[in-house]
């Protein structure tokens, strides 16, 4: 129902396409889609908390807007000068503006990532590329938070002798961590880490829920490839503003853009709204079920 | 044909090649049998173990052989090794490799090569058999202490290996987490057929399910018998290691004397009862009570003093202490025992400031903990023994630990005296690391008592240390005592409180429920009490220890 329960590689391709789309494609419409898509869509994942981030990230935006404009003078269409007489021009600041919006939707797509991508579909991920180094980035996943408990616990028992202070514990840290990465190699070798072939388990399956949602992301992008062979999302801004013109078929491809991209939050809608109608039929028929 | 056939093997380390550290071992397993063995620590008990396994045998002049199934262990390969022989080490935490539970399960399957499919089944048998389904996709760092352990436990078992070898398995868990885990050795032993070897501290739980008692001294082994029959060869020769065994044996062989070959020894608190019933036809004795004369006094002056204390870790936590309320009297061995996560530790760390509570008062000899400036809480007045010593430790040598804590004149004089005390004058120059559990446990202790403390703070001083070591670290804390020094600790160990402590408190829920003297407080208990007193209570009132019961049988003619 809900993204991150589909197969990582899912995950990873729709990401990497969505995060690829918006900073490729400088076109007004398309990136208009893609920051409303990821607005929606990290709101949807991130609550409360991910909407006073993404609208705190507006004044940034105007902000450098209006700076990028101020230093930047291509463009034909003067707005005004200056102090230091210079043109300010539509055209950059314009520019300025998608920029902006640019970045600001990658921030909320890569806030999106880390939602659904979880530390052990990373993991999973390079497994693909080699068992040794998912193994290797689990270790340190492992590690990582070990190494700060250590330490946590190491500065509590200096405070109960009298003592403080990071310096103090820093070097019997590296000895800790050089000591306890000895054991674990240990018991690694115990468990005949050092045979040859090595196979990567993971808990993932591809079903067929990941299927139709391969071929539906597939449609989408072959759409998405003819608008840009048909120079749909091309646009220029130096030194004038020159796109091609809009065309019923452009809607085509403004459609099916904003169908890819939202596409795991309309999945996620659509479960939650079966999951309570499922739950509304259950009660009736609990209702029924003590009236007889 | 045993499973494992060891001859005539010798060893020694390359630090030290004069002193043998297995010395003319000769030892035969069957398939399918549940060994014990123990020795104080030091003994040779992991140094004998770890040759049991190629890749985990230490470097050393070694002599001897070790058969495995018939054939040399050597040339068994490093696949059928790794399947076959399963090794669970002391520490839980630095055994796990990976960062999921459900990864680590699977991590021995992914060096065989297994594919998806069979990894996924054998997975899932795992965690169902070992009830591990609930946390299965929990982060190994969110996982308790015992449920790291039945995580290695279940990992190791999941490449179904014919032999399972645990080294102090339990010494890092809690009581409650240590006989879950050691029910579940025993439940693969009797379910599965799966070769138990196990070294243990904590002979009450395992001594009764083992077909054989192995017990080690200085590399060889003194004794190899059935448990009912090692008690009674420990006694005649008078061992030391007789403290290690189990309360029921030690109170058979301690009552009964020269007629305790005769009869059968008990292993449990059940076999216990029912033996002293045997020795009581008529019901209870004459004497039935060991005379108590003192009822708690009320406590004047206290070195610590609790005046309704509250504290949470976080705003929206829920609250740890909630009200503890607590007058430690000065010179005396006060105990605090409880279950898990009430709230024990916090207490002694509110105590020195560590955590501050949001409300009550901590008085520290009659002066507001607040009024004390700097660093004037911990100069010769206050200072805590952490649950894990190791975490004292921040220098390269132990001599350097002591060196680090005392300045200016007299303080080598100090620094000797103390580390006699603690009796570590031969680990000076070793790095703290290296040291064995009970040996860095009394090297933090020296170096805690080189603040000259006044109280003294013990966070479960007794986890990990043999029987052994307790005898001589209750030595210490009377010494200490005898200088005038109040000492607090808490603990899970109900037999070192019931035989040390001068008075007992009972933790619960974020507070002190009760406070008696060892006697009054054991006695009226009956779940949370020594196995001595359970044994006995039919019949006695109030004994709680072993001394107790075996004396009260003597008074009464038996």
């Amino acid at each position: 129902m809900k993204f991150d329960s589909y197969h990582p590689v899912i995950n990873f391709i729709y990401f990497t396409a969505a995060i690829a789309f918006t900073i490729a494609f400088h076109h007004p419409v398309f990136l208009a889609i893609s920051y409303a898509a990821a607005f929606a869509y990290s709101v949807k994942l991130g609550g409360v908390k991910a909407l006073i981030f993404n609208l705190c990230l507006v004044p940034f935006m105007v902000i450098y807007a209006l700076w990028y404009s101020y230093y930047n003078h291509f463009g034909v269409t003067v707005l005004g000068q200056n102090f230091a007489g210079n043109d300010m021009t539509l055209e950059s600041l314009v520019f300025g503006v998608v920029i902006s919006v640019t970045a600001a939707a990658v921030i909320m797509w890569m806030s999106c990532v880390f939602r659904v991508i979880s530390s052990d579909k990373v993991v999973y991920l390079f497994g693909r590329i080699s068992p040794k180094l998912s193994l290797f980035l689990s270790i340190l996943l492992r590690s990582v938070p070990r190494i700060k408990e250590t330490a946590r616990r190491v500065s509590i028992a200096q405070r109960g002798i009298g003592r403080k202070g990071p310096l103090r514990i820093l070097s019997i840290m590296m000895t800790w961590t050089l000591e306890s990465f000895a054991s674990s190699s240990e018991s690694m070798k115990s468990r005949g880490y050092s045979l040859r072939g090595r196979t990567a388990f993971s808990i993932y399956r591809f079903d067929n829920r990941d299927r139709s949602f391969v071929v539906m992301i597939f449609l989408c992008l072959t759409l998405i490839l003819m608008a840009i062979m048909f120079d749909q999302t091309n646009i220029h801004y130096d030194p004038e503003i020159i796109m091609n013109r809009v065309t019923p078929v452009s809607y085509i491809f403004y459609a099916a853009y904003a169908a890819l991209l939202l596409l795991p939050m309309g999945l996620q809608i659509a479960g939650e709204l079966r999951f309570k109608s499922n739950l509304g039929k259950g009660e009736q028929w609990t209702e029924t079920f003590e009236a007889e | 044909m045993a499973q494992f056939e060891i001859k005539d093997l010798n060893f020694s380390y390359p630090t030290n090649e004069e002193k043998k550290a297995l010395d003319g071992i000769n030892l035969s397993i069957e398939q399918g049998q549940y060994i014990t063995v123990c020795g104080r620590s030091g003994s040779g008990k992991t140094t004998l173990l770890r040759h049991l396994k190629s890749v985990l045998t230490p470097h050393g002049k070694t002599s001897g052989e070790i058969l495995f199934n018939g054939r040399p262990l050597a040339e068994a390969d490093l696949r059928t090794q790794s399947s076959q022989i399963g090794f669970v080490m002391q520490n839980p935490d630095s055994q796990i490799v990976t960062d999921k539970v459900w990864h680590e399960l699977a991590f021995g399957l992914e060096s065989l090569g297994e594919d998806q499919k069979t990894i996924r089944t054998r997975v899932a048998e795992m965690a169902s058999y070992f009830g591990i389904q609930g946390w299965f996709h929990r982060d190994v760092k969110d996982l308790s202490g015992g449920q790291k352990q039945l995580l290695n436990l279940a990992s190791i078992m999941a490449m179904q290996p014919s032999v399972l070898i645990l080294d102090e398995p339990t010494s890092q868990l809690d009581p409650i987490a240590a006989a879950d885990f050691l029910n579940t050795v025993r439940k693969i032993n009797l379910e599965l057929g799966t070769t138990i070897i196990i070294t243990e501290h904590r002979l009450e739980d395992i001594f009764h399910a083992s077909d054989r008692v192995v017990i080690m001294d200085k590399g060889r082994i003194v004794a190899d018998d059935a448990p009912k029959k090692v008690g009674a060869l420990l006694k005649r020769e008078d061992s030391p290691m007789f403290a290690a065994m189990p309360s029921p044996v030690q109170i058979y062989y301690g009552a009964c004397g020269d007629e305790a070959a005769a009869g059968e020894c008990p292993l449990t608190v059940r076999e216990g009862r029912s033996w002293l019933s045997r020795e009581f036809p008529d019901g209870k004795p004459e004497i039935c009570e060991i005379h108590e004369a003192e009822e708690l006094s009320e406590v004047t002056d206290p070195a610590i003093y609790l005046k309704e204390i509250w504290f949470r870790y976080e705003k929206d936590a829920p609250d740890v202490l909630k009200g503890v309320s607590l007058a430690v009297p000065a010179g005396e061995l006060s105990a605090i025992v409880g279950g898990n996560g009430t709230g024990k530790s916090t207490t002694l760390k509110s105590i020195c400031n560590i955590c501050r509570p949001y409300r009550g008062q901590v008085y520290i000899n009659g002066q507001k903990i607040d009024k004390y400036k700097g660093k004037e809480l911990f100069r010769n007045n206050l200072a805590m023994l952490p649950q894990d010593p190791q975490n004292l430790f921040v220098k390269k040598k132990v001599r350097e630990e002591l060196e680090e804590m005392v300045k200016g004149e007299g303080a080598s004089d100090k620094i000797r005296e103390i580390a006699a005390l603690c009796e570590i004058e031969e680990l000076m120059d070793s790095h703290p690391y290296d040291l064995s559990g009970g040996e860095q446990q009394r090297a933090a202790l020296a170096k805690v008592l080189l603040t000259d403390p006044k109280v003294l703070l013990l966070d479960e001083p007794t986890k990990g240390m043999d029987n052994f070591f307790k005898l001589k670290f209750a030595k210490i804390l009377a010494d200490l005592k005898a200088r005038g020094i109040t000492i607090l600790m808490v603990s899970h160990d109900v037999e070192f409180c019931a035989r040390y402590a001068d008075r007992v408190s009972m933790f619960f829920d974020g507070g002190i429920i009760t406070t008696n003297t060892p006697r009054r407080f054991f006695s009226q208990n009956s779940f949370y009490t020594t196995a001595a007193n359970r044994m006995s209570r039919h019949l006695f009132d109030n004994a709680i220890t072993n001394e107790d019961v075996i004396s009260l049988c003597k008074e009464n003619g038996k």
